[in-house]
């Protein structure tokens, strides 16, 4: 019996040890995630700030002007249909520069993968890529923790004046310039024209309009729904509530960063309209979970009457087959009435910047001073349909005349996201999450913005970027 | 296995020129030291090294500069930023029922399908090929082909949803059918696992029992409770142990499907994490959370060996 029960024992024994090994593996998993960039830990900043002279020293003779080297270009796919954009961007500048190399690797598409892909990179002390195409609301993160090159060290103040006006300013953190615009985006608001046209509605200026419009054509049996927009909790959702936001006269924190000013009557009215949209009907009430992709699909397959998206989605919408094709309009975005016509776009939009540990900056500044040339500018605008960055190219009526959306670009009214701060993602986090709880109508507008404020203030006030 | 068995033969030959068994038994393990080192060498490297320097950051003021990650001293900071911190509340709390709730039906829906697979005379390898299709399904394909499932516009459930007259419930939009559209992915994916594993155990058993059972004229119900149950205790723990450490790290099926949303509904401990490190590259706090995790797995796990082992002592008395 003893026997018996000691042999019962060992065996509980070497479960457990084998229990120990499966735990052991299962926190390594979890554990992992927390290293993957811990290959360069021991290295010190003074890396970075012995480094950095020597680079100036080489360059600041002639910035951009290297005429040779090879450089490795991070850019996420920047058009779904036709030649890649950038492959015809590479090929352009390789004719001009013949003795630059430029090599393309394709980064995520999803905004926050990639960021997360080229910090982790990028603090493991890669010296590729050594440009990258990275979001607008990169440059305080990406600033405060040295993960791009002061732009502005290097390219005189001429160059900076060249782009449409709130660019520059959008890519600065603390006094230094670390993005050069390279492409814009900005929200629209695109219609069906010939459902309009059959109830003989206007464009809507007003966000009511909007609403009442919607409710015309749906009682009409026009379309089944109204309006479609990006609701889901992601970083999407905090650019469309900014436009109500700035609508209603509120905004996110004050100018130094210092303060968060989302449980305002302006917020709460932002939010309570969003939440308005979807119990009245006008949007369904998946628009909660829907990104762009789920908003245009159903805009495009003829459900909605309006749609809330960015400047690609009128090629999207006019793609042969599409039951779409021909009958699209776009404005600008409504405001709430009261307010002063049109209503405000976020800017969304991709800068260039600079790897600190690259090998070649020179080759470097010259690949992205040449984005900012006529030659790369009309690419984008004129084969491509992206909003330029560069102001005459913007303005040039080759380029207005080039499509409906193109042509209304200097008629909207802008505003960026709070990025600047370098807690940015944490302070949108807090913008997001709530929002959407809202939406869902787990939460009423006025607590959920209680919450985002408190949030919020956390965001802005703590050292690291917090939870 | 031939060279494995060689050596030892060789060592083997050599001893007794030393002579004396306890040096022979040193020279031994020398031998086994030698041998595993490598093995050891890569184990540390890729499981200890990491743990411990993600504890250590953890406890550390951590800044992430383009040069690298910087250990600027020690602090308590970050597990108190998490312990206080309302989503990490709520996430703890949202992981700990996810998990107990998946494991518990798996379990009892997995043992369900074992009695049924043991019971099939024919085409028993092809059930089990066909059941464990989801298994062996990308967890991210998986989780893709669930959100068109759910998709409030042209979602095949949503459609069904409507179909008996319960509306358009906007599935992930709203917080508990969003929670529970989670729970059906990963109960429809793991639970040919548990169905394996449970099926595996009864297999083994031995079927004298069974035939005693009969002759003593005990009917199903009480041979499946008094008999089968208890001897599947080891395969039960197994099972749970296995599905509570995968479970408690769940990260592909929100990251996927919901983005943690609506607001933080289906943010389990592991987005929480994930969004702390590579979002707001606060890699101190997202130690924290993972560190807490981890601990939190092992009691998780010790707690239901112990609870395992109870079962098995009792019986032994």
């Amino acid at each position: 019996m003893a026997r018996a029960r000691s042999r019962r024992y060992s065996s509980r024994r070497s479960l457990r040890s084998w229990q120990l090994a499966a735990l052991l593996g299962a926190v390594g998993a979890l554990a992992a995630a927390g290293c993957s960039s811990s290959s360069s830990s021991t290295s010190t900043s003074t890396s970075t700030s012995s480094s950095a002279p020597a680079v100036s020293s080489s360059v600041s003779a002639a910035p951009g002007n290297a005429t040779s080297g090879t450089i490795n270009w991070w850019a996420s796919p920047i058009n779904t249909s036709g030649k890649d954009v950038r492959q015809v961007l590479i090929q352009a500048f390789e004719k001009q520069y013949p003795n630059i190399h430029v090599s393309l690797t394709s980064a995520p598409t999803n905004t926050d993968t990639n960021r997360a892909t080229i910090a982790t990179d990028i603090s493991g002390g890669s010296s590729t890529p050594d440009v990258f195409m990275g979001d607008v609301i990169w440059p305080a993160q990406f600033g405060e923790h040295g993960f791009a090159v002061p732009l502005s060290n290097y390219l005189p103040a001429s160059y900076w004046a060249q782009f449409a006006p709130g660019l520059v300013q959008g890519a600065t953190y603390d006094g230094k310039v670390y993005g050069s615009p390279m492409f814009e985006d900005q929200g629209f608001l695109y219609y069906r024209k010939d459902l309009l046209a059959k109830e003989h509605l206007p464009v809507p200026k007003t966000w009511e309009q909007l609403v009442s419009d919607s409710e015309t054509l749906q009682k009409a049996g026009l379309v089944k729904y109204g309006f479609v927009w990006e609701g889901d909790s992601y970083e999407g959702l905090t650019c469309d509530f900014m436009e109500y936001l700035t609508d209603a006269g509120g905004t996110v924190t004050n100018s130094s960063y210092t303060t968060a000013s989302l449980d305002t009557p302006a917020a709460i009215k932002a939010v309570t309209f969003m939440r308005s949209l979807i119990t009245s009907g006008v949007s369904p009430a998946a628009v909660t979970t829907f990104q762009e992709p789920q908003a245009m699909s159903t805009f495009a397959s003829g459900q909605a009457a309006f749609l809330r998206n960015w400047d690609y989605a009128y090629a999207d919408s006019q793609v042969p087959g599409t039951p779409t094709v021909g009958k699209v309009g776009v404005a600008p975005l409504p405001t709430f009435q009261g307010e002063s016509y049109p209503g405000y776009s976020n800017i969304g939009g991709w800068n260039l910047y600079i790897n600190p540990h690259s090998k070649n900056i020179a080759a470097d500044l010259t690949f992205v001073k040449w984005m900012a040339s006529t030659t790369a500018q009309d690419i984008l605008s004129v084969q491509y349909s992206e909003i330029p960055t560069v102001e005459s190219v913007r303005t040039s009526p080759q380029v207005l005349k080039l499509n409906p959306v193109l042509a209304i670009v200097p008629s909207t009214r802008l505003v960026p996201r709070p990025a600047g701060t370098p807690n940015y993602p944490a302070l949108s986090t807090a913008i997001y999450t709530n929002v959407n709880a809202a939406l869902s109508g787990s939460t009423s507008p006025s607590s959920a913005m209680s919450a985002a404020q408190s949030q919020a203030t956390t965001a802005l006030t703590s050292a690291a970027g917090g939870l | 296995m031939t060279t494995i068995s060689g050596t030892a033969d060789k060592v083997q030959a050599t001893a007794p020129l030393v002579g004396r068994p306890d040096v022979n038994r040193k020279r031994m393990a020398r031998l086994g030291w030698a041998f595993s080192t490598p093995a050891l060498i890569i184990v540390a490297a890729v499981t200890i090294f990491p743990i411990v320097y993600s504890v250590i950051m953890s406890l550390s003021n951590v800044s992430v500069t383009g040069s690298g990650i910087n250990l600027n001293g020690f602090t308590w900071s970050n597990y108190s930023i998490v312990l206080k911190n309302s989503t990490w509340h709520y996430a703890l709390g949202f992981t700990i029922v996810y998990t107990v709730i998946t494991v518990l039906v798996e379990l009892v829906i997995g043992t369900l399908i074992a009695l049924v697979l043991q019971r099939l005379t024919s085409g028993r390898g092809w059930m089990m090929a066909l059941l464990l299709l989801p298994w062996s399904m990308i967890t991210v394909i998986n989780a893709e082909l669930w959100l068109y499932i759910y998709n409030g516009v042209y979602g095949v459930a949503d459609a069904i949803l409507n179909a008996v007259g319960l509306g358009h419930p906007n599935i992930l939009g709203t917080n508990t059918p969003a929670i529970i559209a989670l729970m059906i992915a990963d109960i429809w994916k793991t639970t040919p696992f548990v169905a394996i594993i449970v099926l595996a155990g009864l297999v083994m058993l031995p079927g004298d029992i069974y035939e005693a059972a009969e002759v003593d004229g005990s009917s199903g119900w009480s041979t499946f409770w008094r008999i089968t149950v208890p001897l599947l205790r080891p395969t039960f723990a197994l099972a749970v142990i296995f599905r509570v450490l995968q479970a408690f790290g769940l990260f592909d099926l929100p990251f996927v499907m919901t983005g943690g949303g609506p607001g933080t509904a289906t943010t389990s401990l592991a987005i929480l994490g994930y969004k702390a490190m590579f979002q707001n590259l606060d890699f101190g706090t997202g130690a924290a959370v993972a560190t807490t995790t981890a601990l939190l797995v092992l009691l998780g796990c010790l707690a239901s060996l112990r609870f395992f082992k109870v079962q098995v002592g009792k019986e032994g008395t």
